[in-house]
């Protein structure tokens, strides 16, 4: 079963998210910050990340591009989510090394579609 | 002396007879000769005598012919053409005669010419005076009614020129003014470096700079061709600015939370959906989550529409098509745009200052007084204007009764055809962030009609618009020294001068007396602005004594409230810029000025000691007697005010810088040692 990674800092989404995916049938584990988000990507090394650009601390830009430099996870699946809808900061993610990305709100039968291409891109 | 041209008519007349009367001479002579010798008779003897005759006669015809034909004609032509030279306009005289009579065309031809552009001539240059007259007039009407902001200034950064919406523009900073440099106007650092880089194709550089807790948006060129001079535009961004950086970036950052809020709402909605589907009770928890998260995000992103709401309609408030106006000038505006019929709206009340779209609002009023009108007797409007919290509410009054909310719902569909786009009467009010109701008075007898607007913070009626043509340029001004050269060796002409005067207290400044008034005005390349003064009563913290009053006319109550001295003075400094002082009896007014904390160390000229110095032999230095002696003109009652006697000081030195230029006196330096040896002569003398 593929696990997904859920980043986001308002717990009202991550709860939908979470119940989502599940029963799309992956794995979620979550993460409310950008620390917890590193954490868990190695301690619980998830096949995919939704990742929402404006984070506590450190920001969801920040998380991306480290996530890209370590050899690890250069390849891992992210999905950016963001509720700023600007085409400048699509651009910066997808610059940045994101797979994709997503201005909220969305339909959540989409992203559930996006998830399931990245995985079946990932593991051919 | 010989000299060309036709010899002398009796010299001519002389040698002609003289020839002939020598060949008839010898002729006969001859003749008596060849008788004695041959002695021939009859038709022989005939011959002899006619033949030893008939050169003569010939010299004697010929001269005849000549004399008739083409002397008399060449002369007649002489006086002619000198008479043509000397006086175009003389009368005509008879055409060339003689041999001479095939020259008559010609010789009209060049006459009428000659007369022609003559005239052309004189007239040519009246002509060209008067266009260029008519131009500039029309060109200083053009920048005086232009509506943006501009100056003028010349290579050292002066002020040649500024229209009346720079003055309006910049009103209350006393760095405006003709002559002065552009500093004193405008922090130059910023300043500066724009305007050494500016190209000279005329091309515009833009910058932005802090002036009077406001951000300009400055426009500078360089004017082509001309001596480094360069134009200045105006617009104030801080609104702007506060727009882009207050509501409108507040508006863009809703946007953010809205976004969130609604991901939150669909996707417990979606979620919600799925457990529907597993009906157990297993998940009747997980459906009261989602239920709690649905309710919070729909409150919140209810409150945030709310907010941009209010965000919006704050946006409309502060939109850049609502400019401020004075309500007395809108009922006027809108009275002369009412047909004739139904015109005479009489402003009631206390006039306001609030925010509209003029031409909109006018277009507004005009269609409901045609439609008010289909309802009530012709006797006029009344417009008045009340004020309320943040908001001022701008009331049409009629006699009769409130009209009905229905027709005010019907009227509110109406398209206003004269603006562009053709927008209803509520597509105008959505502009203003506006409605409009109707309401009885409380009198019974009359009604309204409201329209609540944007109010503005001004106080006070517009300023009166200053007279016609008030200088507001002086292009010489850039033909004056630059402003780094030392002042000791500029012409007395170019000098930038600001007489001053003081009325005191009294005349014992040592012993307390100071200074009510202080008036002075500026003269720039020998000029005497008429609109360039500076007129300000001063509080002497004391009483006036009678006695001075009457000299002056100031009492206690006329500076009350003014400002108190060192304040004037500190203004008066920034008045002077880089000018240098004129007074009468300058002595007098200087301590009276010399105050802690204000130097005054600038050259001064004494139009007194200047007087003395010229014309020793005479009696009576004092202003009034000069301005006898030099016929200066001052409007009555104008003499014995600061600025009064400042103005006749003035027109004293303009008077007086003819006689020291004759003298040889042409530069400041010469002027002040011209009036140091009037100083100690007078000191000697009064010791």
């Amino acid at each position: 079963m593929a696990k997904v990674l859920v980043v986001d800092d308002e717990p009202n989404i991550v709860l939908s998210l979470e119940f989502l995916m599940e029963q799309a049938g992956f794995e979620v584990v979550t993460a409310e910050d950008g620390e917890q988000a590193l954490e868990q990507v190695s301690a619980a090394s998830p096949d995919l990340l939704l990742l929402d650009i404006s984070l506590p601390g450190m920001s969801g830009f920040d998380v991306l591009e480290r996530l890209r430099s370590q050899d690890a996870t250069a390849q891992l699946p992210i999905i950016m989510l963001t509720a700023h809808g600007r085409d400048v900061e699509r651009e910066k993610g997808m610059a940045l090394g994101a797979d994709d990305y997503i201005t909220k709100p969305f339909s959540t039968q989409s992203l559930v579609e996006k998830v399931k291409a990245l995985l079946a891109e990932d593991q051919p | 002396m010989t000299r060309g041209g036709l010899p002398k008519r009796q010299r001519l007349i002389g040698l002609w007879l003289i020839l002939s009367g020598i060949s008839l001479l010898g002729g006969a002579i001859f003749a008596a000769w060849l008788d004695a010798q041959l002695a021939p008779t009859g038709m022989t003897r005939l011959a002899l005598w006619l033949g030893s005759f008939s050169g003569g006669a010939t010299i004697f015809l010929v001269g005849l012919l000549l004399e008739r034909m083409l002397f008399t004609p060449l002369r007649h032509l002489q006086v002619q053409l000198a008479r043509l030279v000397a006086n175009p306009d003389a009368r005509d005289e008879h055409p060339p005669e003689g041999w001479l009579k095939a020259l008559g065309p010609d010789l009209r031809r060049v006459r009428e010419s000659w007369r022609v552009d003559r005239s052309r001539l004189a007239t040519a240059h009246a002509d060209g005076a008067r266009s260029a007259a008519r131009i500039r007039q029309e060109l200083e009407t053009l920048l005086q009614v232009l509506e943006t902001p501009l100056l003028l200034c010349d290579q050292h950064r002066r002020l040649m020129l500024f229209n009346q919406a720079a003055e309006d523009f910049f009103i209350g900073n006393t760095g405006l003014g003709l002559g002065k440099r552009l500093e004193a106007l405008l922090p130059v650092s910023s300043l500066q470096h724009a305007l050494s880089q500016l190209p000279n194709d005329g091309s515009p550089r833009e910058l932005l700079t802090p002036c009077d807790n406001r951000w300009l948006k400055v426009i500078l060129r360089r004017v082509p061709g001309s001596d480094g001079e360069t134009l200045l535009t105006f617009s104030d961004a801080t609104a702007s600015w506060s727009n882009e950086m207050g509501v409108r970036a507040e508006l863009a950052n809703m946007l953010t939370p809205l976004r969130q809020h609604t991901a939150s709402l669909t996707s417990a909605a979606d979620a919600l959906i799925q457990l529907r589907h597993q009906n157990d009770t297993d998940t009747s928890t997980l459906r009261q989550r989602f239920e709690r998260v649905i309710h919070e995000e729909g409150t919140t992103l209810g409150d945030n529409v709310a907010k941009i709401g209010q965000l919006l309609d704050d946006l409309q408030h502060q939109g850049e098509r609502l400019t401020p106006m004075w309500s007395n000038d809108f009922w006027q505006a809108l009275d002369e745009r009412l047909d004739p019929e139904h015109r005479l709206i009489t402003p009631v009340g206390m006039p306001a200052w609030f925010k509209g779209d003029a031409p909109a609002l006018i277009a507004l009023f005009d269609s409901l007084v045609k439609q008010l009108s289909a309802h009530l007797p012709d006797s006029g409007f009344e417009g008045e204007i009340c004020l309320g919290n943040k908001r001022v509410y701008l009331d049409l009054i009629w006699r009769g009764k409130a009209l009905p909310e229905h027709e005010l719902a019907e009227w509110q569909h109406q398209p206003l055809a004269t603006l562009p786009l053709t927008p209803k009467v509520a597509d105008v009010l959505r502009q203003h962030a506006s409605d409009i109701w109707s309401l009885a008075d409380n009198d019974g007898l009359h009604a309204r009609l409201r329209m609540p607007l944007p109010a503005i913070e001004r106080v006070g009626a517009p300023r009166e618009p200053a007279p016609p043509r008030p200088e507001f340029h002086d292009f010489g001004i850039a033909d004056l020294p630059p402003p780094d050269e030392a002042l000791a060796n500029r012409s007395l002409r170019s000098l930038d001068v600001v007489a001053f005067d003081t009325e005191t207290t009294g005349l014992e400044l040592r012993r307390g007396d100071t200074v009510i008034s202080l008036g002075a005005c500026r003269v720039v390349n020998a000029r005497l602005l008429a609109s360039d003064v500076f007129d300000q009563k001063v509080d002497p913290k004391r009483p006036i004594p009678p006695a001075s009053t009457v000299i002056h006319g100031l009492t206690d109550a006329d500076v009350a409230g003014a400002p108190p001295l060192d304040i004037v003075l500190t203004h008066f400094r920034e008045y002077i810029g880089e000018a240098v002082l004129l007074a009468h009896n300058a002595a007098f007014d200087l301590l009276a000025i010399s105050h802690k904390g204000v130097a005054f160390d600038i050259p001064v000229i004494d139009t007194l000691l200047i007087s003395r110095a010229l014309d020793e032999a005479l009696d009576g230095h004092d202003l009034d007697s000069l301005a006898q002696r030099y016929d200066l003109a001052f409007p009555p009652g104008t003499r014995h005010t600061a600025l009064g006697d400042a103005r006749v000081t003035a027109e004293l030195w303009l008077a007086l810088l003819p006689r020291l230029e004759a003298r040889g006196i042409d530069t400041l330096e010469q002027l002040l040692t011209l009036q140091a040896n009037a100083f100690d002569r007078q000191d000697a003398s009064a010791s």
